[in-house]
């Protein structure tokens, strides 16, 4: 029985040397333990470049927007949704893309890991059969892969792609989140007072960097509401009004569309744990609309789109 | 005048060499040594709310400072060039306009790497020029004694060696703090740090153990960082590939994120904006990046730096050519922070490593 | 220790309409101190960073003579996107705004020093050509420069820059002023034509003469082909370049063309100089 890995190098061989597409989009290695880092493989004998494993963390979907040629992209759960939703709105060809669904029990965040070791520095890590064997200067452990998921993942809903063109493997059981709102739900408890200080507390940890809008898929704007200036919107300062209003702008902007893929928490230089905004919304549109973002190709996000039977309780 | 300040140098570098100014503390003391220092200046020092990530910020008692520690998250460049920084304030209607008032107070960093030191002088050249000395970030680089921390756990990201730097570069302290484990070795390095460590109470006369100690834990430490650069003919090697196709393969992969620039210590391109609520208002300086597409882009449409590509030829010039063109140094230490936060893994050495294997 | 970053206090003493699109104005700012206006001495080619507070700060070439300080002078063209642009537009009379400067290298006056100078100009690029030309025109200096030639090319005549300038220039015997259009128009007593092959009719001589060119990226391109026929080495062509500016004062790092700086090194840059750095401009 082949594993997903080298199931995912043939695939990847074939389409290339079949010239189904120019490129294929996927993860290699990064030169850091605990790190893959996105490839884009041309050649076919390069296809054993291409790895497979809990690692492999970024939302590859950015890197189709724009592109002038055939790609093929390696896309999770959460990465085929955000596909499916930049399709559409109209960002993407779907016959220049080919979607190599890859199922997906979850993903690696390192900084638990980091955490969990105390801050230690970890040289050295591979994963087998669940476990993730890390080593240090003086230390080395084995740990459980399913203890150190992003949160995201523990939110995970679609482990499986909801679409995709190969799909490499068989299908995983979908399974209840471990933690779909917990965090969300204990801030919900608490006073108007108490959530307004944890954001600024949160929020000022900001500098201004604009790494989750450029991390995110979804984020393809040419010009960001934040970046005009004719006329501007909001201050560039780190000035924590102008701060919280780039991040309440950029969640109401990803309503009804975001996935929560995590890209942006994981981009965060300053670890703020902006799902806290967005997955608060995912909840919001679930329940006002029971609608999930990036499901199925053509429909449409809740937001840009009227039908008469609409709720409207909330009109008087 | 020349000749009375080369004495000095001559009779502080015998006095270093025979080890008469070395200063060492206990570890369980150095904490009243920084309430001492908090007392009379405004002190700065790593400290970490959550045990893990760790940041230089002000500190009113000893006990607050994390002094066993990687390195910041965040580039201690902040502290001499902040990512907002008003640089005047104005009012509506009248004509003058009311210049910030400048810090006089003395400031401490203590526990600043041997990396991050060196940064502080790369970017004095920039900041710190014959024609427009920058009066915002030298007031502050005056009015501030560095106690450099050396450096004896390198992270595997950390290639400060690869440069030709070191976890036990002096270069830019005022004074030179070594852990010896149970004990803290104080060296001065200026005149500036030496007289501060005349003030400080407590302090005994380091051992002869204790320096030869310093010295192994220096090559030690040296030793630990692996990570390697070809230096020689970089320089020439980028002039000649400016024009190449690589740079498409380079930059495929950044998201353009700028995380790299904001973290890094030696960066340090800014934007200036007016920011104004009713008839109040302040030109401020912000941190910027010339990896954002808007950085280069001209009232008239026209973009001298397009894409990804431009701009990321643009980072690694800027730092490996461009710098050392005008300054015969490279702008950049090593200290890893690019590569570990990089959202999308880019190593830098790796690009390095890669120019340098072209044909 | 003088803060560069500091504006001084300007008025806004005069606005003057340049062109039929109306989109370009001179602005005569003068000095609200007057040890501002004493210690203010610049060079032909040089830039001020221009703001009004509450809206922005850009560079202008200073298109007024340097043998003149008590006024500057700035010819300002309007963008639909340029936020600062369309502001100083709709400023009147009276106005206070601030200036930063004089920065920039400005053209090589001293080794232009008896040699011709050929000027070509094109659009509204003939701000600074025209600081230079009055410099070099004034009593003081003429004598020790050489013949001075002012080739100036608009798309017709109503888009023509300085029009009061030229004619007086025109009835000088110690300048030579030649002006050419796109397209015939009724009326025009000039040249006829875009400005390279204009100039290549005219044939200037390169010997001992320094070509100052500016102008829309396309007519320099089309003129430096025009020059380099003629003989004009690429050490004695001089052009003034554009870019985005913030600080004025090579720290903000975004305006470099490799190691140079256009605000610092710039932005007077021989075609030699050009030749040996990127395109990326």
């Amino acid at each position: 029985m082949m594993d997903l890995q080298t199931k995912l190098r043939e695939e990847a061989k074939r389409l290339l040397e079949e010239k189904k597409v120019d490129v294929i989009i996927g993860y290699e290695d990064g030169s850091m333990a605990l790190r893959t880092t996105p490839c884009f493989v041309k050649d076919p004998r390069d296809v054993e470049r291409l790895v497979w494993n809990a690692l492999c963390e970024n939302n590859l979907a950015k890197y189709l927007i724009g592109r002038t040629d055939k790609a093929a992209v390696i896309a999770k759960g959460c990465d085929v949704r955000s596909i499916v939703v930049l399709i559409n709105e109209k960002q993407l060809e779907k016959e220049n893309i080919i979607i190599i669904g890859m199922p997906c029990a979850g993903i690696i965040d390192r900084k638990k890991i980091y955490a969990y070791l105390g801050g230690a520095d970890v040289k050295q890590a591979n994963i087998e059969n669940g476990i993730i064997n890390v080593k240090g200067d003086g230390f080395e452990e084995k740990l459980n892969v399913h203890d150190f998921l992003h949160d995201s993942c523990l939110a995970c809903r679609y482990r499986n792609p909801v679409f995709c063109d190969i799909l490499v493997g068989e299908e995983i059981p979908e399974v209840e989140p471990k933690d779909e709102y917990g965090k969300i739900d204990q801030l919900e408890e608490k006073s108007s007072k108490e959530r307004w200080q944890y954001f600024n507390k949160e929020l000022s940890k900001c500098v201004r960097c604009y790494a989750c809008r450029q991390a995110c898929p979804l984020c393809y704007c040419k010009t960001c509401f934040v970046d005009q200036s004719f006329p501007t919107w909001f201050g560039k300062s780190t000035d924590i009004s102008d701060t919280f209003s780039f991040h309440l702008v950029r969640a109401l902007h990803m309503t009804g569309r975001c996935v929560d893929c995590g890209a942006c928490v994981r981009a965060c230089p300053n670890n703020i744990d902006l799902r806290m905004l967005t997955k608060k919304i995912e909840k919001d549109i679930k329940e006002l609309f029971d609608s999930e973002a990036g499901l199925s190709i053509g429909e449409n996000t809740p937001l840009a789109s009227f039908s008469e039977d609409d709720p409207q309780d909330f009109i008087g | 005048m020349k000749t009375h300040l080369w004495l000095l140098f001559l009779k502080m570098t015998l006095k270093i060499l025979l080890g008469e100014l070395m200063k060492t503390i206990k570890k369980d003391k150095i904490a009243k040594l920084l309430d001492f220092l908090a007392d009379k200046y405004e002190l700065f020092a790593p400290t970490s709310k959550d045990g893990l990530v760790v940041s230089f910020e002000r500190i009113e008692e000893g006990k607050q400072a994390k002094l066993r520690f990687y390195n910041s998250n965040e580039a201690p460049k902040k502290l001499f060039f902040p990512q907002s920084e008003t640089l005047f304030s104005y009012s509506k209607g009248e004509r003058e306009t009311v210049p910030e008032p400048k810090t006089e107070q003395q400031r401490i960093i203590f526990g600043l790497k041997p990396c991050d030191t060196k940064s502080l002088s790369l970017l004095d050249k920039v900041f710190d020029t014959t024609d427009f000395k920058d009066p915002y970030y030298t007031q502050k680089r005056v009015n501030t004694i560095i106690f450099t921390l050396a450096c004896n756990r390198p992270q595997s990201s950390c290639f400060c060696t690869a440069l030709g730097l070191g976890p036990f570069l002096k270069e830019g302290a005022d004074v030179f703090v070594v852990d010896l484990d149970d004990k803290y070795l104080f060296e001065p390095i200026t005149q500036k740090g030496e007289d501060l460590l005349k003030e400080i109470p407590g302090l005994e006369e380091a051992a002869e153990k204790d320096i030869s100690y310093s010295k192994e834990l220096a090559d030690g430490t040296e030793a630990k960082i692996t990570t390697k650069i070809q230096l020689d003919r970089l320089k020439e090697k980028l002039d000649e590939i400016f024009d190449e196709s690589v740079w498409d393969e380079i930059h495929q992969k950044c998201l353009g994120c700028g995380v790299c620039t904001y973290l890094c210590p030696t960066c340090h391109c800014f934007d200036i904006v007016d920011e104004q609520v009713n008839d109040k208002g302040k030109r401020i300086r912000i941190w910027d990046s010339c990896m954002y597409p808007a950085f280069t882009l001209e009232a008239s449409g026209h973009n001298p730096k397009p894409t990804g590509k431009e701009r990321m030829r643009q980072r690694i010039m800027h730092k490996f050519n461009y710098f050392v063109e005008t300054y015969d140094e490279i702008a950049c230490v090593g200290c890893g922070r690019c590569l570990r936060n990089c959202p999308a893994c880019m190593d830098i050495t790796k690009v390095i490593e890669q120019i340098n294997n072209l044909k | 220790m003088k803060n560069p970053y500091l504006p001084i206090p300007v008025r806004l003493n005069k606005v003057t309409l340049e062109n039929e699109s109306k989109d370009l104005k001179t602005f005569d700012l003068a000095f609200v101190n007057p040890q501002d206006a004493k210690a203010f001495k610049f060079v032909a080619g040089q830039f001020a960073m221009i703001s009004i507070n509450g809206i922005g700060e850009a560079p202008f070439g200073i298109a007024s003579s340097p043998m003149n300080g008590a006024v500057l002078q700035f010819t300002v063209k309007r963008y639909p996107r340029g936020v600062l642009t369309t502001a100083l537009h709709n400023l009147s009379v009276g106005q206070v705004l601030g200036l930063r400067g004089p920065f920039g290298n400005g053209y090589p006056v001293k080794e232009l020093e008896s040699k011709n100078i050929l000027v070509v100009g094109g659009g509204f690029a003939l701000t600074t050509l025209r600081s230079l030309a009055n410099y070099v025109l004034h009593k003081k200096n003429r004598t020790k420069f050489g013949k001075l030639t002012m080739f100036v090319a608009a798309r017709n005549p109503g888009e023509m820059l300085y029009k009061e300038d030229l004619e007086e220039w025109s009835k000088r015997g110690d300048i030579e002023v030649i002006q050419t259009i796109d397209n015939p128009v009724e009326g025009w007593k000039g040249k006829v034509g875009y400005a390279a092959p204009v100039l290549k009719e005219l044939a200037p001589c390169p010997e001992n003469t320094y070509a100052v060119v500016c102008g829309p990226a396309i007519m320099i391109k089309t003129c430096l082909f025009v020059l380099f026929e003629m003989g004009f080495p690429s050490e004695r062509i001089v052009n003034s370049l554009e870019m985005k500016m913030k600080c004025g004062i090579g720290k903000c790092g975004r305006c470099n063309i490799g190691s140079k700086y256009v605000c610092m090194d710039g932005p007077v840059f021989t075609h030699k100089q050009l030749q040996e750095l990127s395109g990326e401009y």
